[in-house]
């Protein structure tokens, strides 16, 4: 085991603040309260890419997960007005509890794999320093990744031109 | 001082470290959208599952000093967004004809 470095201390809390704001997400009743609770996770997901030597995803997690998608999912909910989760009997009380074991199971059996999964011993060396990161990410976005981006770029339009679409339409 | 860049350090936390949190959350999320009934709620938690796994994408590239780890997460999350924008606008449609967007209740295709 390392010895308690800053960067474990930054490592220990900004888990600590994911996961339980993760579970505080689930267990919310208010979806206003839920999207909330997720900005903290997206937050304590940035630091573990800036630890993980990404600080581009995690600018980019910050500005497009916290500020653009979820602000629009704020959007939509106060459009839509949706105060309460529905507050009558659960019609399916089994298929709740079965859901709930099965997330269980999975998050065990994943983070036991996790854990005993051989580890190489000695890590790679950082891709890059720093600073060079992003002319990589925009080196490789315009060659190797080229069809991919281009391809991204025009599913983004046709995204944009579908809820478009979509929320203009009158349904029957 | 060492010299070393922040980037070129080796990892003070395990990588396993990194796994465990991100499979942990992509459970939560999975159990978010198992045990919510609100459709807004539930892709809310696949958000969160799309996250976890975006995490174990870095720690792996991280390890691997692979660049193509960052790239698909770059992928990720422009999808993300994509995705985002069209889901909701579906369910302001759907919200406009059933006046709900509880699961529970929209069942059309069922059976």
């Amino acid at each position: 085991m390392p010895a308690l470095s800053g960067e474990l201390v930054v490592f220990t809390i900004a888990s600590i603040l994911a996961i339980g704001f993760a579970l505080a997400m689930v267990l919310q009743k208010t979806p206003v309260r839920s999207v909330l609770s997720l900005v903290v996770t997206f937050f304590g997901l940035a630091i573990f890419s800036i630890q993980l030597a990404a600080p581009f995803i995690a600018v980019l997690q910050v500005f497009v997960y916290a500020g653009a998608i979820l602000v629009l999912f704020l959007f939509v909910i106060m459009l839509l007005n949706l105060s309460q989760e529905a507050t009558e009997e659960d019609a399916r009380p089994i298929q709740r509890r079965l859901g709930f074991v099965a997330a269980l199971a999975l998050g065990g059996v994943l983070s036991g794999a996790a854990l005993r999964a051989p580890m190489p011993k000695g890590v790679a060396p950082a891709i890059t320093p720093l600073a060079d990161e992003i002319p990589m990410i925009g080196r490789l976005l315009f060659s190797d990744y080229l069809l991919a981006f281009e391809a991204l770029s025009f599913l983004l339009l046709v995204a944009a031109v579908g809820a478009l679409l979509l929320s203009k339409r009158r349904f029957e | 001082m060492t010299g070393a860049l922040p980037g070129v350090a080796p990892m003070a936390v395990p990588p396993g470290a990194y796994l465990v949190v991100g499979t942990l959350l992509f459970a939560i999320g999975l159990a978010g959208t198992l045990l919510k009934r609100n459709a807004l709620s539930i892709f809310l938690s696949i958000e969160l599952m799309m996250n976890a796994v975006n995490l174990l994408f870095l720690t792996y590239a991280r390890m691997r000093g692979d660049m193509a780890g960052q790239m698909i997460v770059f992928f990720v999350i422009a999808i993300a967004a994509a995705e985002a924008s069209v889901g909701l606008a579906i369910f302001v449609a759907l919200f406009r004809v059933r006046r709900t967007v509880d699961v529970d209740e929209i069942a059309l295709l069922k059976w």
